[in-house]
């Protein structure tokens, strides 16, 4: 094999550089295999997380590479039944790539192939062990004895001579290894098997069904490492989405794209098997309408259908149990209550003791439920498998038409998206608390980052050098907590769960001076309001009295509350938060915090590709919305605008920019300028995505100048549409999947 | 258009009258700078403001709220606020969102200062 070929495809199913997002856990399991420490590494795999494609590169990359590392790759499938058949195929997966490995031919791996001809195919050196081992399996095979063969089989690896190289085993699948019929349970068995071998190995799957596993082989865990897989983060996922459609000549817009990323969760599994659906119909994905007509096509028929009535099946195999189950679970799923009683499952589900734990073990492992002893929450589970389990509960439970079903899936699932970006432009753009709360460290801050009156007295306004100076020479100090745990406030209290984001507001457990003491013992209460003015009283009673009670509910002895807005609270809300002793705080004054005790922020949203055609794009901010201005002064003097009708579109376009800067919660952080000279206007378009703003709807007759006095701009920064308004002749929203595109118009003659 | 970022906002009394110079561009950056070097004079003791706006080409409604808030506070402080220099455009911006109606407009500096000599020779009525 030469250096050229060092990228030779064996067992992967796409090209190294196809393959995104998973660099570091690939360089994880080589680096694994390469240290040949004898450790076992467990591959924790969150639920369609998808880590085959991660081995099989694990496995190209250590065969391509040529070491004394002979990888070896098994994958357990739903195909075999029992613990022996799998047991036997994986003695001949190691021979046949073993072979493969040492006469270098990745062919070889795929080939249909027998013992007999892993015994033709075999080096005259490699067969002083190869034939004893085929000869005592042929014995051991026809000895009635399983356990004794099961083991013979997964400790064929064992018998490679030193000097041909260490073996290095991937195990995939391993969640399929516990449910083969059979007196040996193979998952806990090949742990015992490997764990005593002293070679390194890999075992990936579910990870509540791994580290069962492991508890039940009586693993040791200091021989083994635990690597956790989850979801893609956005930026990997938006990368994995563009391989994937660009390999498979899927045709998508951004919009499309980013919705995918969010409403699959990041999982490769569910995005690469929509893409592939969107290929094999020849769908190009333009619009959420694209999108979703698709995604219910899948969900009802396609592959995620597939995958979840399969799993379903395995469950629950007799069909009146699966549709009671589906019953049960959709229920539960839809109550108020987060948790029901296992019993109560049980006797719905009207079966026997063993069976019933069975199911709800599985349940478990794919994390469609959590279960506690006595309780079962089944309001957990990615959003695509509650969307199936709806349909599923609709078409066999209701028996609705399936017609129905499938027109408001999609109608439901159309509503949803803009709802889904959103959320996720939010999280986004806002600092996420728990990293923050959890950074405190008894570490010394200025008392003023907590009392917005007096911060906006001394440093409204003020330069930002001054201001970092001044920050600095603060004398009056406050000593932080030591924090010991932050959870979001609905994870103590489900019953408003609702009302709580996750990362905007949190509970976090502290001691004061780091001293474990009762008397020191606090908790920080704390919430980041949505307001785009300073917060009122209204508002920051409301928010104080929840987290009040919430504090009270669960009988916190000692407690501070800590209200943060984007731009601080009005003097009588502020005068109410001080009198209960509680802080509050503008994002200015938690990001000085953040500077100061060093926690780690959100990463921001990456860039975005740049414009086309007649398209100016200008960053969001640093008084940016001025190249605009300049740049339609230019174009409206050629139009021989006068001069006032000039700064009136400046005025215009100054006040279109900072609407979309200050209400989209913008991905790219970008704004889009389209300038149309046409014979007697000029047509300005500017477009930004992100979010819908709440005052813009979908009849653009609320934008009529008549009707515009009737807003009154009640809030001041409303008044940026209401100039718009009136500065222009024409004002529209255009429809759009995200964000805003506004299309303003200045005609000639009416200057 | 010589943008204004960050530099210090000028200003300077005459008796008990501070005049405060706005920048070519009345943005929520420079809006907030306005309103500090307000509040310090107002602070300091001055009884009135004059915004000079000779300077000024472009606002924002959000430079326009910042001033309805000085407005306010001049107002809880029992002073007196004058708009000098203001040019067409801006007065309509002004007018369109309701500022005229709160606070008096002069040609200049000098008529600025004139008018607020009126109002202190008025007494107070009760």
């Amino acid at each position: 094999m030469s250096a050229a070929d060092f990228n030779n495809r064996v067992l992967a199913r796409v090209p190294r550089h196809d393959f995104v997002g998973r660099g570091d856990e690939l360089d994880r399991i080589v680096k694994h295999a390469n240290a040949q420490n004898g450790r076992g590494l467990l591959l924790l795999m969150t639920p369609s997380a998808g880590c085959s494609e991660l081995l099989r590169q694990a496995y190209d990359q250590l065969f391509n590479q040529q070491s004394d590392v002979i990888p070896l790759y098994y994958a357990f499938t739903r195909h075999e039944t029992t613990a022996v058949s799998a047991a036997i195929e994986f003695l001949q997966t190691v021979l046949q790539q073993y072979l493969a490995f040492r006469r270098k031919e990745p062919a070889l791996c795929r080939a249909p192939i027998t013992l007999e001809d892993v015994l033709e195919l075999a080096p005259s050196s490699d067969l002083e062990w190869i034939e004893p081992l085929v000869k005592m399996y042929e014995r051991i095979r026809f000895s009635n004895d399983n356990k004794a063969l099961v083991r013979f089989c997964l400790g064929a690896p064992q018998r490679i001579p030193v000097r041909s190289g260490k073996a290095f085993v991937m195990f995939d699948g391993a969640q399929l290894a516990d449910d083969l019929n059979g007196s040996v349970v193979l998952g806990a068995e090949l742990l015992r098997v490997f764990g005593r071998s002293g070679q390194s190995f890999v075992l990936a799957g579910l990870r509540r069904q791994i580290l069962d596993s492991a508890r039940a082989a009586e693993s040791n865990f200091e021989l083994l490492d635990l690597f956790r897989l989850e979801q893609l983060s956005s930026e990997e996922a938006h990368s994995l989405v563009d391989h994937v459609a660009l390999r498979s000549k899927v045709v998508l817009s951004r919009e499309v794209r980013d919705l995918l990323v969010q409403q699959f969760d990041g999982s490769p599994f569910f995005i690469t098997n929509f893409l592939q659906a969107a290929r094999d119909r020849n769908i190009a994905l333009n619009t959420y309408l694209d999108c979703e007509r698709l995604y219910v096509d899948e969900l009802l028929g396609g592959h995620i259908n597939h995958h979840f009535t399969n799993l379903l099946e395995e469950m629950a195999p007799h069909i009146d149990k699966r549709v009671r189950l589906i019953r049960v679970m959709w229920e539960a799923a839809m109550s108020d209550e987060k948790s029901a009683s296992v019993e109560g499952w049980r006797r719905r589900l009207e079966v026997e003791p063993a069976e019933f734990e069975n199911t709800l073990h599985q349940l478990h492992i794919q994390e469609f439920v959590n279960w506690m002893g006595a309780t079962v929450d089944a309001t957990t589970g990615s959003q695509t498998w509650k969307d199936y389990l709806r349909a599923a509960y609709r078409l066999a439970i209701k028996a609705d038409p399936r017609a129905l079903v499938v027109a408001e899936t999609i109608t439901d699932s159309l509503k949803r998206a803009p709802n889904t970006m959103a959320r996720h432009y939010k999280q986004s753009d806002r600092i996420d608390l728990r990293p923050v709360m959890g950074t405190f460290d008894c570490q010394r801050v200025p008392a003023v980052l907590f009392d917005y009156r007096a911060f906006s007295k001394t440093y409204k306004g003020m330069d930002e050098v001054e201001l970092q100076s001044q920050i600095a020479s603060e004398a009056n100090l406050v000593k932080l907590p030591q924090t010991v745990h932050v959870a979001s406030c609905y994870a103590f209290d489900s019953a408003s769960r609702k009302a709580y984001e996750e990362e905007r507001c949190v509970v976090a457990h502290a001691f004061e001076d780091g001293i474990y003491t009762d008397a020191q013992q606090t908790v920080w209460l704390v919430a980041d309001l949505e307001s785009k003015l300073e917060v009122d009283l209204d508002l920051a009673k409301s928010w104080f009295d929840r987290l009040d009670s919430l504090a009270r509910q669960n009988d916190f002895q000692r407690y501070r509350i800590w209200l943060i807005s984007n731009e601080g609270f009005d003097e009588p809300a502020s005068d109410l938060l001080r009198q209960h002793e509680a802080f509050c705080s503008s994002k200015r004054q938690l990001e000085i915090l953040i500077q100061q005790i060093g926690a780690t922020l959100a990463v921001q949203p990456a860039p975005v590709e740049a414009a086309d055609e007649f398209l100016m794009v200008v960053p969001m901010g640093e008084e940016n919305e001025l190249l605009a201005a300049s740049a339609v002064e230019q174009i409206a003097r050629r139009l021989t605008f006068p001069p006032q009708a000039i700064n009136q579109i400046k005025t215009a376009i100054v006040e279109a920019c900072i609407n979309a800067s200050e209400h989209s919660h913008s991905p790219d952080r970008k704004i889009y300028q389209r300038f149309r000279v046409e014979s007697d206007k000029l047509v300005v378009t500017i477009s930004s995505r992100g979010i819908v703003p709440t005052n813009v709807g979908s009849n653009n007759a609320h934008l009529s100048k008549q009707e515009s006095s009737d807003a009154a701009a009640e809030e001041r920064r409303g008044w940026g549409l209401k100039l718009i308004r009136s500065l222009m002749d024409e004002v529209e929203f255009q429809r759009v999947d995200e964000g805003t595109s506004l299309r303003m118009t200045k005609y000639l003659r009416t200057s | 258009m010589d943008i204004s970022t960050g530099a210090t906002v000028k200003s300077h009394c005459v008796g008990t009258t501070a005049i405060v110079y706005a920048s070519d561009y009345l943005n929520k950056l420079t809006g907030e700078k306005i309103e500090r070097e307000c509040r310090r004079q107002l602070d300091s003791g001055c009884r009135a403001l004059v915004i000079d706006f000779a300077d000024t080409q472009l606002v924002n409604s959000i430079g326009i709220s910042i001033l309805l808030g000085i407005i306010d506070i001049a107002e809880k402080s029992g002073a007196k606020v004058v708009f000098a220099d203001v040019n067409n455009q801006t007065i309509q911006l002004f007018e369109m969102l309701g500022l005229t109606r709160h606070v008096a407009l002069a040609r200049n500096e000098q008529e600025a200062i004139s008018t607020l000599s009126g109002f202190n020779s008025t007494p107070t009525l009760h």
